[in-house]
């Protein structure tokens, strides 16, 4: 990626594809494929091309908050096509302090500095979780709380991209009992544009496929009620799995190797949150494609949803709950036993004994 | 916390928990209330009481033929309910599922064709002996709140059942959530209203036959 | 209840709770208003009227416990849930309570939660009674009476002891009468003293048959218990304990009930209850004692192959498990029984049943029940219809007459003692049976 710290490129991204050696026609190509990839009408590939063309650079200035930095490895092990890569060459990422050479007080003037130049224009991206407890004394940067952070440099961003679960919606920090008061971006932030990105990680084409959209049409993608971009999250993975067929033959796996496992059936019954989760995972797959979770024979942990780690077990299927306990249940037995042994009681006392023959 | 989260949390903590401090709680209240030791001589030893009160928990479920044909509407109304619960719950393999989470057990499900079936069957016949509760004469007289709303009660559960198995009308986590908190809904109620059979009829039945049997009386 | 209660409400809410152990309460929570009773009932399958089914009947006493003793007593009252009782819906129940309950027993047969729905409407009687509330023209009236003197009709000891000479003497047969030491014990209903006075020297033919050592006790005779069936817990108790009594102080080893239905089920199933401990004496009807006796061979009777049905009365065969007894008792006289439909223990009562034919405004309901009764004799051609219950007689009799039958209604025991084969003297051969056709003599007119 490119360290630059100074006003973006006069050039366009046309001008620098052609540099390379890709002309209209790979652009062309490229915008079809991306098209298709947004689920938008294929009239569009050309003015998608034509935008793209045009398109200067675009700054990106990339906050790490409570964060596992999972995504950005996964994006940036993505073997996505090489336009992918160009694009993200494209943008301007001007602030990532896992990828940036500079750190400490070079880098704070770093971030002020790109900030500065493109005040009201940069996307804003955040990985990792916000906690909120404690003034957010669990994470901070050079002294300084995300909360704080956030608040400030969402306000001259011109929209931001909560990328990973946990940027979305809390993720795994949230998690039961949630020590940090961790929260996603868009419980602190109100009044600016925000695309969710989830995914434990997300899946890379995502990313890029949103940063496409952006850079061709200046906005975000449509979004659902959950600000995730409809072209990647507008189905289920039980929508769209390749076992489809045999969950409606009911045919299932029952434990993993068995028989029914080997067939490649249905893993349902293992605890697959298939489908109530939104993602790709199952058309676009991961590693360029290669696989994904319920392919390698493990049900889907529902890793793009809210709260995915408070479900119960990952094994318990969706027909199952939280289970209350036989101690519980023994506690519940005994409440009832005494209520209604009070109520008898207290009967009791209304009745008297037969009477004796006295005569 | 989604709302799926929360009716298969926290709202299935409580409802199991209501539902069973409940049920106990009405139990308890009847078998402990004062009772009379019954000292007339009775007809049959002790063992052949406990085996009256068994089969007639099981003959009570078939009206003698002399009752039959008034009652032979209502009956077989109430036993397609009744079976098709049955199949519904004990068949199907999401219910399996359940029951295996709970106790460990576990057997073959029907095809869900089958169940689709059972289901319509179950449905049909709850609407229909609606219909008759709110036009016999007797069933006017009788019905109260609990009815309707026990009605009501079965009614959800079976048709949330019917559109999260058809996957139809709304996404799957709108239609499991909906299904699970309409469950919990009649878990809730079971043991203060007329749903409480489940136990009573059980407990009314043996009570009976063991009492008859004692005095060697028709049951 | 000579004097109306100050406040029958409170008074029935009283008797109500007194009653509820665990079987009541089970019964009362069970109910899960499916219809059925209704379709068991004379008195709504012959009228229609919603208002007379079953468990509809028993609606305050289960007010009253939902309120008072059940176990979730508090909601309810706090939210309301139940109404508190007063003596306007006593009175507005009445006739449910009444007049439109033989306390047959078929709804609590059909109920599919087992609610003894019957024994619901005994235990209602009781409230009511107490609040005051019991027909009494002329039910109330003869329970008083019961209550007070110990017979429905104020018979005393002295005109009981006179009475039972007087049928020995007119029947030729020995009574035994306050005998210091008897092994059976029986007793009588009122309706035989008034009308079927024969029943009695024909249980003193057949005691003397059998060879017992047998006495009437004139200070425990009459078991008719109209008490039970106004729903005086007090009064019902005062007779059984006289019977109760008077075989103890006879010595009894068994004691028999008349053809009577309540006065079987009051003696054998509760007597020991109220005594409060194991009765020293076995409790048998009459026809119990017949069937075994007919069994051991110590009675043989003539054939009498008359053309029959027979009508089982509730309280002895469907309530009181004493269906197969006369069955045997038919059989051993070789009449031809034509059973009627519903025969046995889903029989359907006469009508006249649980205190009914003693409540004056009552009739034009017996008589819708009776309707079912005389259709099905009708159906089974028989000239004869049998019974072992002196109420269902005296029903079936007034009945038949208003239907025009040219039937006859008989007794089972005067059949008995009509056909007993004496013992031959031992040594010689026994004589052959009678096969001629015999009328019954004891039908009801002396």
């Amino acid at each position: 990626m490119s360290d630059q710290t100074a006003a973006p490129d006069q050039e366009n991204l046309g001008a620098m594809l052609a540099r390379r050696g890709f002309g209209r026609r790979s652009l062309l190509k490229f915008a079809i494929v991306m098209t298709s990839s947004l689920a938008l009408p294929p009239s569009l590939a050309p003015v998608m091309a034509d935008n793209l063309a045009k398109a200067k650079r675009q700054s990106v200035i990339w906050l790490s908050f409570q964060e596992c930095t999972g995504c950005l490895e996964t994006l940036l092990r993505s073997s996505a096509p090489t336009i992918d890569s160009l694009i993200f060459d494209f943008i301007s990422l001007d602030y990532q302090e896992s990828l940036m050479a500079s750190a400490g007080a070079a880098a704070e003037h770093t971030l002020r500095q790109a900030v500065a130049a493109n005040k009201g224009e940069y996307l804003l991206a955040i990985d990792g979780s916000v906690p909120v407890k404690d003034g957010g004394v669990y994470s901070l940067t050079g002294g300084r709380s995300n909360v704080s952070m956030l608040e400030e440099f969402a306000g001259s961003a011109k929209a931001i991209l909560a990328i990973g679960t946990c940027a979305a919606y809390g993720g795994i920090p949230k998690a039961h009992p949630n020590p940090t008061g961790a929260v996603g971006v868009e419980d602190i932030i109100s009044g600016k544009p925000i695309v969710n990105i989830p995914g434990c990680p997300p899946v890379p084409e995502v990313l890029s496929g949103v940063l496409v959209y952006f850079v061709s049409f200046g906005k975000l993608p449509d979004l659902d009620d959950r600000k995730r971009p409809l072209a990647y999250f507008g189905t289920t993975i039980h929508d769209q799995c390749y076992r489809r067929p045999f969950y409606d033959q009911g045919k299932f796996a029952k434990s993993f190797d068995d028989e029914g496992a080997r067939q490649g059936w249905c893993l349902f019954e293992l605890g697959c949150k298939g489908p109530t989760t939104h993602n790709a995972c199952a058309s676009l797959k991961w590693n360029n494609g290669t696989s994904f979770p319920i392919e390698s024979g493990h049900g889907c942990i529902g890793c793009s949803e809210p709260d995915f780690w408070d479900q119960g077990s990952f094994y318990t299927s969706l027909a199952g709950s939280s289970a209350t306990g036989w101690r519980n249940a023994g506690i519940a037995a005994a409440v009832g036993l005494a209520g209604g042994a009070a109520a008898a009681l207290s009967a009791r006392s209304k009745t008297p004994t037969i009477p004796e023959d006295k005569s | 916390m989604t709302l799926l989260a929360f009716a298969r949390g926290p709202a299935m903590q409580a409802a199991t928990l209501i539902m069973i401090a409940g049920m106990f709680w009405r139990l308890a209240g009847i078998l402990l209330l004062r009772r009379k030791t019954a000292h007339a001589a009775a007809r049959t030893p002790f063992l052949l009481r406990l085996a009256g009160g068994a089969k007639t928990i099981v003959t009570r479920t078939v009206p003698r033929k002399n009752f039959w044909p008034r009652v032979a509407s209502g009956v077989s109304l109430g036993w397609v309910l009744h079976i098709g619960l049955f199949v519904i719950l004990f068949a199907g393999a999401p219910h399996i599922l359940v029951i295996h989470q709970i106790t460990g057990l576990s057997w073959p499900n029907l095809p869900k064709g089958v169940i689709v079936i059972a289901s319509a069957l179950t449905l049909a016949a709850l609407v229909a002996l609606l219909a008759r509760r709110l036009t016999h004469p007797v069933l006017r007289l009788l019905s109260n709140t609990d009815d309707y709303l026990s009605w009501l009660l079965v009614f959800l559960p079976i048709s949330t059942g019917i559109l999260l198995s058809g996957e139809t009308v709304a996404g799957y986590g709108t239609l499991l959530a909906l299904h699970i908190f309409s469950v919990e809904a009649l878990m809730i109620w079971l043991p203060f209203g007329k749903l409480m059979h489940v136990a009573l009829v059980f407990a009314g039945r043996g009570m009976m036959g063991f009492n008859f049997a004692r005095k060697g009386a028709a049951t | 209840m000579s004097t109306p209660p100050a406040d029958p409400a409170a008074n029935a809410m009283r008797s109500f709770i007194s009653d509820i152990g665990p079987t009541i309460s089970l019964a009362l929570e069970s109910c899960v208003h499916c219809g059925q009773c209704a379709e068991a009932c004379q008195y709504y399958v012959q009228t229609g009227d919603a208002r007379y089914t079953p468990i509809h009947k028993i609606e305050p006493l289960k007010q009253v416990y939902h309120r008072e003793v059940g176990p979730f007593a508090f909601a309810y009252k706090f939210f309301g849930l139940a109404p508190k009782l007063t003596t306007e819906k006593l009175t507005e129940w009445q006739d449910l309570i009444y007049d439109s309950c033989n306390m047959c027993g078929r709804c609590s047969l059909i109920c599919p939660m087992g609610i003894d729905i019957a024994d619901l409407v005994e235990q209602s009687r009781h409230g009511m009674y107490a609040a005051g509330l019991a027909p009494q023209d002329f039910l109330g009236a003869l329970a008083e009476k019961e209550h007070a003197s110990g017979s429905p009709f104020g018979l005393t000891s002295v005109q009981f002891r006179d009475l039972l000479h007087d049928i020995g003497a007119k029947h030729n047969v020995t009574m035994h009468v306050d005998e210091p030491q008897a092994d059976i014990v029986p007793t009588v209903s009122s309706i035989d003293v008034k009308t079927y006075p024969g029943s009695m020297a024909a249980i003193a033919k057949i005691l003397n048959h059998i060879g017992a050592s047998w006495s009437f006790r004139t200070d425990g005779f009459d078991a008719d218990n109209v008490s039970l069936t106004a729903g005086d817990r007090d009064g019902q108790n005062v007779i059984t304990q006289s019977i109760v009594k008077a075989a103890i102080a006879g010595g009894a080893t068994t004691l028999v009930m008349p053809e009577c239905g309540h006065a079987f089920t009051e003696m054998r199933w509760e007597a020991a209850n109220a005594y409060g401990k194991d009765l020293p004496f076995r409790v048998v009807q009459i026809t119990e004692l017949i069937a075994e006796h007919i069994a051991s061979g110590k009675i043989q009777v003539n054939k009498a192959p008359q053309n029959a049905t027979y009508h089982d009365a509730c309280q002895l065969s469907r309530r009181g498990g004493a269906t197969a007894a006369p069955r045997v008792i038919l059989a051993a006289l070789g009449v031809a029984l034509h059973e009627m439909e519903d025969s046995g223990d889903a029989g359907w009562c006469c009508g006249g049943g649980g205190g009914t034919a003693l409540i004056k405004r009552a009739q034009p309901l017996r008589d819708k029940a009776f309707a079912i009764k005389q259709k099905q004799v009708e159906a089974t051609g028989a000239d004869i219809v049998y019974t072992s219950c002196s109420g269902c007689r005296q029903t079936l009799d007034h009945g038949g007459k208003a239907a025009g039958w040219n039937k006859t209604v008989g007794s089972l025991l005067e059949l008995v003692a009509d056909n007993l084969i004496p013992p031959s003297p031992p040594g010689l051969p026994q004589p052959a049976p009678l096969t001629s056709l015999k009328a019954p003599a004891g039908s009801g007119i002396i």
